[in-house]
């Protein structure tokens, strides 16, 4: 459904992207991760267009992107976006973020944009929240506006830009328990992100980028059990630190204690 | 030894307040120029902000360059520019003008709406308020920051629509503290026209004190005039504070 062919993007004088080439089937769920500055972020953003890619071909249902006589906004109505600072409309109410790509872009009136944001703030459990305004909003409220608002919009993909990385640990678990639903319903996602537990539970396919390339690829189950380059393994424990491993913690510091 | 009589300074403010039928056209004219050229400045302004940020290399290059040349010359200069460019251009000047006359308490006053001189007055003030408020509008189309029109694009809408529905309402809110500068330096900034010979309160003033039949002391004419411009200014900024509070997004 959603194609990228030797993909490469750079800023000025850095290789961020140094051709990236993989498939998205139709609801699949890809999760992207890797070090910071490993190209993840630039790499939706090449996807929705909003910074086109240098080189390479990137195709959505056999539509070709790169040619000048895309209609990027036509193509960017159908790929949807969360952000990793939610970037809701900050002079919009809840239920107003979520309605007025509705109506502005699909041309939906007034009454059948709201039924269709009520629907889907109900599905990211919001709709108690309809009428408040992000600045009244947690940040896990925020993002699950956020993800309301890209979903009203029946997007063929949605991607997920470290959704839940600017958040306290205890909002966390409602946002990603509202991406497990969406994912279990059968919508199509590319989630950048370091949530392990997520990735395990809902990922088709697993995608680690270092340094503007695809350094592995496999199921969860590859990357949890044999994992093969080494800077993968080195990241993953890291990563296990922060997450959970505190017997490795431990032993790190006693064996520093111990030098 | 010789005394001379000084009169009790509350008549002196009534003998100048007897003039109210030349101070209160003067009032008008001011109001008159400092209106339109607000409102001018307004759309103006906004228009040169958006070009100088998302305008694109060439438009984002013209509006900084007018901002600049608006901002670094002299207003006088640019309204005697203005004055005589029909005379250095060979365009006849007629004396055409457009007047309303009210009579007041037995009082008959007329006031030139529009004539040459007003005229370039009002233009002249617009395009200088539009480079001010154009920095002004700049700073708020900044603060609002690039997410918000990022996030509009990732749903579809064309920059334009982006501009149009998220980043300018948020500008206009976030704007009107900093806007209110400008609301309270323009009508001072009126007073330019004196030079090209418009009757605004300083034209009048300058009637008041040379007329042979009443002596008004000059410094109570100009007391009541800065006492006007006071009463008038702080009502302009307590309305932009009133409809900055009103107009403010929950939670922020």
């Amino acid at each position: 459904m959603l194609e990228l062919i030797n993909v490469w993007k750079s800023y000025e004088d850095l290789q961020v992207l140094k051709g990236i080439s993989f498939k998205v089937l139709e609801r699949e769920v890809k999760v992207i991760f890797g070090p910071s500055g490993s190209g993840k972020s630039t790499l939706l953003r090449c996807i929705n267009m909003l910074n086109p890619p240098d080189k390479g071909e990137i195709f959505l249902r056999g539509i070709n992107l790169n040619k000048p006589e895309t209609n990027l906004n036509a193509i960017r109505s159908r790929i949807g976006m969360v952000f990793q600072h939610f970037n809701l409309f900050a002079h919009l109410k809840a239920i107003d973020n979520v309605s007025i790509g509705l109506r502005r872009v699909k041309g939906l009136s007034k009454e059948e944009a709201r039924i269709k944001a009520l629907e889907t703030l109900n599905r990211v459990k919001m709709t108690k929240w309809a009428d408040h305004y992000p600045a009244q909003l947690s940040g896990g409220q925020q993002q699950r506006v956020g993800i309301a608002r890209a979903l009203a919009m029946e997007p063929d993909v949605i991607l997920f830009d470290e959704p839940t990385s600017a958040l306290d640990p205890e909002l966390i678990g409602d946002v990603l328990q509202v991406m497990l639903d969406i994912a279990k319903s059968g919508t199509t996602m590319i989630v950048v992100t370091h949530e392990l537990g997520f990735a395990r539970a809902v990922a088709s396919e697993m995608i680690f980028l270092g340094e503007g390339t695809i350094l592995e690829r496999g199921t969860p189950q590859h990357f949890f059990t044999s994992p093969k380059s080494e800077r993968v393994k080195k990241f993953l424990e890291q990563l296990d630190i922060l997450y959970g491993g505190h017997e490795k913690l431990l032993e790190l510091s006693n064996g520093e204690e111990n030098k | 030894m010789i005394f001379q009589a000084r009169p009790n300074p509350i008549e002196e403010f009534l003998v100048v307040l007897g003039f109210w039928d030349h101070l209160l056209p003067g009032f008008l004219i001011m109001l008159w120029l400092y209106g339109l050229a607000l409102v001018m400045g307004f759309f103006l302004g906004l228009i040169l902000a958006i070009l100088r940020q998302y305008g694109g290399r060439i438009f984002s290059r013209v509006a900084t360059v007018y901002i600049e040349i608006v901002r670094g010359t002299p207003l006088v200069a640019q309204l005697l520019l203005l004055f005589y460019l029909p005379t250095s251009l060979n365009i006849p000047i007629t004396a055409w003008k457009l007047e309303v006359s009210l009579t007041l308490l037995d009082k008959d006053m007329t006031i030139t709406l529009l004539n040459q001189a007003t005229l370039t007055g009002i233009i002249t003030l617009g395009l200088n308020s539009a480079a001010y408020q154009a920095e002004y509008f700049r700073g708020a189309i900044l603060s609002v920051g690039d997410g918000q029109i990022i996030a509009a694009q990732s749903l579809g809408m064309s920059r334009f629509s982006g501009i149009y529905h998220i980043v300018l309402p948020q500008t206009l809110r976030r704007v009107i503290p900093s806007w209110s500068n400008e609301a309270a330096y323009l009508p001072k900034y009126t007073v330019v026209v004196y030079f090209i010979g418009v009757k605004e309160l300083f034209r009048e003033a300058y009637y008041i004190i040379t007329n042979p039949y009443i002596s008004a002391n000059p410094l109570t004419v100009y007391i009541v005039i800065a006492i006007i411009f006071l009463i008038m200014i702080s009502l302009i900024t307590k309305g932009l504070d009133i409809l900055h509070k009103r107009t403010g997004i929950p939670g922020l």
